[in-house]
């Protein structure tokens, strides 16, 4: 595992967008803030236009058919050259057993600062050329 | 303030709430009104005149509200109203706000003094934690094997099973993996209050409030943290802002 350094000031992997524009602003203060007892307050300024509900994630047949569709168009990934055994491979922490959040757990120990070493199993050669970086570096 | 013209019905618009003693700012607000601060025992409200008849509000409203409270948090403690609270006239904002709830906003004041808001978005890079569901569950595989040569918005029964298994899988993914990235954060912040996300990338959307001068080391530990998991989750930080969601309100967005 490659341990870099501090990349402050623009080049790291954390995005740290300055709000500025309206979507942020609206996803900042739409709906949150102090709310005011109804029956004292006199009116309340519409607010429908800038109703954005695209975020919830309601069990139900479409959202099922949005999770079939994005899973079923992998295969364009993996045709574009993105060998899956060993995207997975990078990702298993020494092989880990764990079938979830081993990337994870394995980040969780680099950032306590026990970077363990043990990439043992898997066998293949780990490409690590196509990492992306985060398009606004 | 001076008379309201008497054929247009005004209101107060409030903007947020502020200790009296503050170096309180000349500001400018929705439609262009003054902002005035309305006092009682220490504490103050943030208001300008508004037209009670006036059209719905804009984008340019929330962006002038927004403004106004960017420029109180500056000047001290602030607890943000809901944006588009319109109380009758000054009488009311005293009798109404500020009296009846002196000693909760004292509190409010209080918690926030000192500490930022900052909103942190987990979320997974959707083709990598897709393929990871693929490859560990084979009857995922198998299903989308089965079902990717249908074509797209046919509502197949198997097409609905496989987006239920794989949205229950990456559900459960998901708890785990904000976890993670909330041990992270943990010891660094004073609250956290959960955000609404959704999407299929969605991972985790929270607001976490944040003594001042921890903000850095915090955006440091971010920073490894999404060196350290950047294949397959971005991290995403906003702020600091004023503590929109510790303040009590938020009807949430359902």
């Amino acid at each position: 595992m490659t341990v870099q350094t501090q990349r402050r000031g623009g080049g790291g992997y954390l995005e740290r967008p300055a709000p500025s524009g309206l979507a942020d602003v609206i996803e900042i203060i739409l709906d949150k803030g102090l709310v005011i007892d109804a029956y004292v307050r006199v009116s309340l300024v519409g607010i429908e236009i800038l109703t954005i509900d695209a975020r919830i994630v309601i069990a139900s047949v479409d959202t099922y058919l949005r999770f079939a569709e994005a899973t079923n168009r992998l295969d364009l990934y993996e045709k574009g050259g993105k060998d899956l055994t060993e995207a997975i491979g990078d990702l298993q922490e020494g092989g880990a057993s764990k079938k979830t959040s081993g990337a994870l757990k394995g980040a969780k120990k680099a950032v306590k600062g026990a970077v363990s070493g043990d990439d043992d199993d898997k066998g293949s050669s780990r490409s690590r050329s196509r990492k992306r970086q985060s398009a606004d570096a | 303030m001076p008379d309201a013209v008497t054929d247009v019905e005004v209101g107060c618009y409030v903007y947020g709430v502020v200790l009296a003693d503050a170096d309180l700012p000349t500001l400018t607000g929705i439609d262009g009104a003054e902002v005035e601060y309305v006092e009682r025992d220490g504490i103050a409200a943030a208001v300008g005149e508004i037209a009670i008849d006036r059209p719905p509000g804009r984008r340019k409203d929330l962006l002038a509200h927004s403004e106004v409270v960017d420029a109180l948090v500056k000047a001290g403690p602030v607890v943000p109203v809901q944006f588009g609270s319109v109380l009758a006239d000054r009488d009311s904002v005293v009798h109404d706000l500020l009296e009846v709830d002196h000693d909760y906003f004292a509190g409010l004041l209080e918690d926030v003094r000192g500490r930022v808001q900052l909103n942190l978005r987990a979320s997974y890079v959707e083709e990598q934690v897709l393929a990871e569901v693929v490859q560990e569950h084979p009857e995922i595989a198998e299903l989308r094997e089965r079902t990717r040569d249908l074509p797209s918005g046919t509502m197949h029964p198997d097409l609905v099973r496989l987006g239920e298994m794989v949205s229950k899988v990456m559900e459960q993914r998901r708890r785990e993996d904000a976890d993670v990235v909330l041990d992270v954060v943990r010891p660094l912040i004073v609250a956290e209050a959960d955000r609404a996300g959704g999407g299929i990338d969605h991972l985790l959307e929270v607001a976490l409030l944040v003594e001042e001068d921890r903000v850095r080391e915090l955006e440091d530990k971010l920073e490894e943290l999404a060196e350290a998991v950047h294949e397959r989750i971005r991290l995403r930080l906003t702020g600091p802002v004023a503590p929109y969601d510790f303040v009590g309100g938020g009807g949430g967005w359902a």
